[in-house]
């Protein structure tokens, strides 16, 4: 029955996530130069730190520069075959450097290379197929179709293999992760998507500021890459088993529907008389925002 | 005859000179020598203009030569026609050099300079004697701003090639560059061997009036005299006002310009050049749709002319630009009318109008000129559009360019925002559109730059005497011009660095008469100018110093000033070098000691390489803040405006509690990069904590128009603003936009729910 309660909490405030344990694995490529390597360093530790929020920090598996290799890495993700469940979800960070050389894609780490031809295999025989992969390294929209399926989101730094140079895109992306202007619908949560458009947003004005041609392009596939949470602003969410604040948050999704409802029939109706509705909806949602917040505070559970 | 060197020094090409007229196929003097079609040209020549169009297309219907047709086709405008024919004359006979000469005049006649010189060289290589040949060569190169020109005209002038006809269009040239170059003398004398061949073999004088016309105007003479000669020799021959309008452009006298352009087009409809000119003059002087009418005529009757082509294609490119108008408030005021890019004018145009208001009232007062029209200013995106703006041409390397009341220049985002602080650069070209009008046009280069360089150190938005390391090095060899020769600099400059050299060389000349001979000398200056004095009348009627006097006392006194600088220039040097060392081998404690030493010889030194970036640098990374804090704060009040250390700055200073000192900061950084979306929103947030709510807003209104990736959040700033300025219903207005897009932002809520219980901010 505990256990029950906890996970109608956790429903309400992480849809996408019920019952499903978010499984990651990021790797940390060859940097080839100091200020790479420093790059990467700061991009795998905001993402890790941004990934507990929403996951337990024994689902998380950071693939370091020093003690990553092609072997460790496969390795790992054959045993996550008999640990991930098929409700669960899967994400996988490259952050390093990639090449092409018009026919084969490769993750540089120490060692053999991972190809694009390991990475499908490897997200193929998970058991799940909810998936995100990311891959900020230069060349990486080389594997966009060889990852490409109907589930699963992709996330590649540049539209082609031809985008060879040191990406700028992995930076953004790790930056989103922990940044509140990144949260554009405001609901303390960095999806997938809300990172990408953040990212793919400050490359693009990267370039332009400094008069330069935009040498990579982000892409973005993959159907549910909005409700797909990567970080929670603020901190992991703790775990309250309380009837009412339950029913608050129920509460506050219902004038969310109700709220998104109105927003897609705004073309239908006067201007005023859409404005009256959506102030007089979005009054009632702050109310129960600010009741939600004063049960939070009792029970010392704040958002 | 005049030695080869003279010829050399004679035809040091300008940077001024534009190219000739196009496309019209002007009179020859002896390339050409078929009879027939010389009996056309007498007419052409003396303005018969139907007969002559009847007499060459005669020729293109009987059995004349292939060569005789072409040049019929070119003179009736068939270019296309008349390359056709060249081609067939040259298959028949592929030695006749004369012929092939004259393809490549109708490839440099049609903006084809490259394929011109190819075959002139092929002409040469056979015949290297042709003395056509290395005329047309010379006339590419000299319109390409080459100085290899002399080594094609050398020949002619020294009677190596023996042509008459040659021989006079060489003397032509050199008197039209000399002219260009300010020589007098040295045109005068091109011009009367010109004459002296021309009554020797009876060729018309047209080219020769209009280059005596153009001595007059320059002269400041009545041109009246040979205007009507060649009027009564040919009354359709519009080089008589063209060739002057051109010597008035590139003296900046852009409306006489335009006047003399639009007589040479009444009398010679088909002068594809004058319409060309005379549509960019008028761009220049904001006349838009007159400037469009003659470019369109230009471009029908020379569709090869990249300079019409571009500029039309630019005019094309105003729907994405938007007019923001400024109108006074204050009687005798004049309106300001900015032309911005669409998605830039919201960012941009409060500055810029706040900063050219600042300029007329600072100028107004400083040189005793009051603006009389309206001041236009265009700010473009692409470098290449305002290149094209100003020059007709892409490939300008200039920030700004002023035309009178109307100013070209980059916008912030033409270049990155550590090269160009666009402020500044607004200032500079406020104060040519001063010293312009206020001297009829009349003011030299040198003494323009001067009053623009030396207000941007005194008055300027982010003030300070700024001298960059390579005008430093310059002063140490010695290589400042005497005052009467200071033009030289930015007209014909002799080295790679010699332009920006003589900036700061004019500007401190400026600032040494208004520290040493008195301010207002400054605006005697002017006005001396404007009777038409030169520099070295200038200098003697108004500072009472000869020239050379002049140049004594102004040794002294950079001597004074930057004498100690110089002596240690090499230790300078060597001590970058160190710093640079130390800050790779995180070595701050070295750094610091270093930087410390070179600020000692240039306190005032903000370039990108300036010893105060190391020293805020070094210290911060030994935890220094406060020390960093003075750092950069000491580059910043010496004129430092690198965005990123001042953004920096502004945080520290806010961190440190000093909120007023963070916003001025953080405000000078809006005249470098407007364009910074956060800056904006950063910089309201300070403004609001400072209960300067209606500063904020603006700010939060900038951010909102750049399109911000976080929507919510600007218009929730928006309606704290609002808030703060009591205007309730658009406080809520806002937080609908904000809520609308974030129904969960909490801020946004609390902030609506305020509202609704009635509470007062």
């Amino acid at each position: 029955m505990t256990k029950r309660l906890t996970s109608l909490v956790g429903l309400v405030l992480l849809p996408a996530l019920t019952f499903a344990e978010l499984h990651v694995v990021v790797v940390e490529g060859l940097p080839g130069d100091q200020v790479y390597a420093e790059r990467f360093d700061r991009q795998v530790t905001a993402i890790s730190l941004a990934l507990r929020s929403v996951t337990e920090l024994e689902r998380v598996r950071v693939f370091r520069t020093d003690d990553v290799s092609r072997d460790a890495l496969l390795g790992h993700l054959r045993s996550l075959q008999s640990e991930v469940r098929s409700s669960d979800q899967f994400a996988l960070f490259l952050i390093g450097h990639g090449s092409y050389d018009d026919v084969e894609y490769k993750f540089n780490i120490p060692g053999p290379d991972l190809t694009g031809e390991d990475i499908a295999a490897s997200l193929d025989e998970l058991p799940t197929t909810d998936q995100v992969v990311i891959n900020t390294s230069s060349s990486s929209g080389a594997i966009a179709d060889l990852v490409a399926n109907d589930d699963r989101i992709v996330v590649l730094a540049t539209r082609s293999g031809a985008e060879r140079h040191a990406t700028r895109f992995g930076d953004y992306f790790a930056i989103a992760l922990g940044d509140p202007s990144a949260d554009i619908d405001k609901n303390k949560r960095i999806s997938v998507e809300e990172a990408f458009r953040f990212a793919e947003r400050q490359v693009s004005d990267y370039f332009e500021r400094n008069d330069q041609l935009a040498t990579e392009h982000a892409t973005l596939t993959g159907e549910r890459a909005e409700r797909m949470a990567l970080a929670r602003l603020g901190g992991a969410q703790p775990n309250v088993v309380d009837t009412a604040l339950g029913e608050l948050i129920a509460n506050r999704d219902a004038l969310n529907a109700e709220i998104n409802t109105l927003r897609l029939g705004r073309d239908d109706m006067p201007q005023a008389e859409y404005q009256s509705a959506l102030l007089e909806k979005m009054l009632e949602l702050a109310r129960v925002e600010d009741a939600i917040e004063a049960r939070q505070e009792e029970l010392g559970a704040n958002e | 005859m005049r030695t080869s060197s003279c010829i050399v020094g004679m035809l040091a090409v300008s940077c001024l000179v534009l190219p000739a007229s196009a496309t019209a196929r002007g009179i020859h003097y002896g390339a050409v020598t078929d009879p027939e079609i010389l009996n056309c040209d007498q007419m052409q020549w003396r303005g018969e203009t139907e007969q002559s169009r009847f007499c060459y297309a005669e020729l293109l219907r009987s059995t004349t030569p292939a060569a005789a047709k072409a040049e019929a086709a070119w003179a009736l405008s068939n270019l296309k026609q008349a390359n056709e024919w060249f081609r067939v004359a040259m298959a028949e006979s592929p030695d006749d050099h004369a012929t092939k000469v004259r393809w490549g005049d109708l490839f440099a006649a049609s903006h084809q300079n490259g394929e011109a010189m190819n075959i002139y060289r092929e002409v040469l290589d056979e015949d290297p004697g042709n003395a056509f040949a290395m005329l047309g060569a010379a006339r590419v190169l000299v319109d390409s701003f080459e100085d290899a020109a002399n080594s094609y005209l050398e020949p002619l002038m020294t009677g190596t090639a023996l042509n008459d006809g040659a021989l006079l269009g060489a003397w032509l040239l050199v008197a039209r560059v000399s002219l260009e170059n300010g020589n007098y003398d040295e045109a005068t004398a091109a011009l009367l061997e010109a004459d002296e061949l021309i009554a020797q073999a009876d060729w018309p004088p047209l080219e020769v009036y209009a280059l005596r016309a153009s001595m007059d105007l320059l002269n400041d003479s009545d041109s009246n005299h040979w205007t009507e000669l060649s009027l009564q020799f040919n009354p359709h021959f519009g080089g008589i006002y063209a060739t002057p309008a051109h010597f008035y452009m590139i003296t900046r006298r852009y409306r006489a310009a335009i006047d003399m352009y639009q007589k040479a087009v009444d009398i010679e409809p088909g002068l594809a050049a004058a319409h060309e000119e005379l549509g960019i003059n008028l761009l220049r002087d904001n006349q838009m749709t007159r400037a469009r009418q003659h470019l369109e005529t230009a471009f029908g009757l020379d569709p090869f002319s990249p300079r019409a082509v571009n500029s039309l294609r630019l005019m094309d490119s105003y729907s994405d630009f938007r007019l923001v108008v400024d109108t006074p408030v204050v009687e005798g005021e004049v309106p300001i009318v900015l032309r911005l890019h669409e998605d830039e004018s919201a960012a941009i145009a409060p500055y810029a109008t706040e900063l050219t208001r600042d300029s007329i009232a600072v100028f107004a007062e400083r040189y005793g000129f009051d603006l009389r029209e309206p001041v236009v200013i265009e700010m473009y995106p692409d470098h290449e559009d305002f290149a094209v703006r100003t020059a007709g041409m892409p490939g300008l390397g200039i920030l700004g360019a002023t035309f009178g009341y109307v100013i070209a220049m980059d916008s912030p985002s033409g270049r990155p925002s550590q090269q160009f602080q666009w402020g500044t650069t607004l200032w500079h070209e406020m104060a040519h559109v001063f010293t312009l009008e206020a001297t009829n046009h009349l003011v030299p280069r040198w003494y323009s730059e001067g009053i623009s360089v030396f207000e941007e150190w005194r008055t300027g938005p982010n003030p300070g005497v700024r001298i960059p390391m390579s005008v430093y090095n310059a002063m140490k060899d010695d290589r400042f011009l005497p005052i009467a020769g200071l033009d030289e600099g930015f007209l014909r400059p002799t080295y790679e660095e010699q332009i920006i050299v003589s900036y700061m060389q004019a500007g401190l000349v400026c600032d040494f008469i208004d520290r040493h001979l008195g301010a207002d000398k400054l605006r005697e200056l002017l006005v001396a100018y404007r009777e038409g004095l030169n520099t070295e009348e200038a200098i003697t009627s108004v500072l009472k110093l000869e020239p050379a006097e002049f140049d004594k006392l102004f040794a002294n006194f950079v001597d004074t000033e930057h004498g100690a600088v110089l002596n240690k220039l090499e230790e300078w040097h060597h001590t970058q070098t160190e710093i640079s060392n130390a800050l790779a081998e995180d070595n701050w404690s070295d750094a610091i000691e270093l930087a410390n030493g070179l600020v000692d010889i240039i306190p005032q030194y903000i370039e990108p390489d300036s010893p105060y970036l190391a020293l805020a640098r070094a210290h911060n990374e030994l935890g220094n803040r406060e020390d960093a804090l003075n750092a950069l704060q000491t580059f910043w009040k010496n004129g430092g405006y690198d965005p990123s250390s001042l953004k920096r700055l502004g945080h520290w200073l806010a961190d440190a509690g000093r909120e007023d000192d963070a916003i001025d900061v953080m405000m000078s950084v809006n005249l470098v990069d407007p364009l910074d979306r956060d800056l904006h929103g950063e910089l309201g947030d300070m403004l609001l904590a400072a209960d300067r709510a209606a500063e904020a807003l603006q700010e939060y209104e900038i951010a909102l128009a750049l399109k911000p990736h976080d929507m919510a959040t600007a218009w929730y700033r928006m309606a704290q603003a609002q808030h703060k300025l009591g205007n309730i219903e658009r406080t809520q207005d806002h937080l609908l936009q904000a809520l609308d897009i974030a129904p969960n932002f909490r801020p946004a809520q609390r902030l609506l729910l305020q509202l609704a219980s009635g509470e007062a901010n």
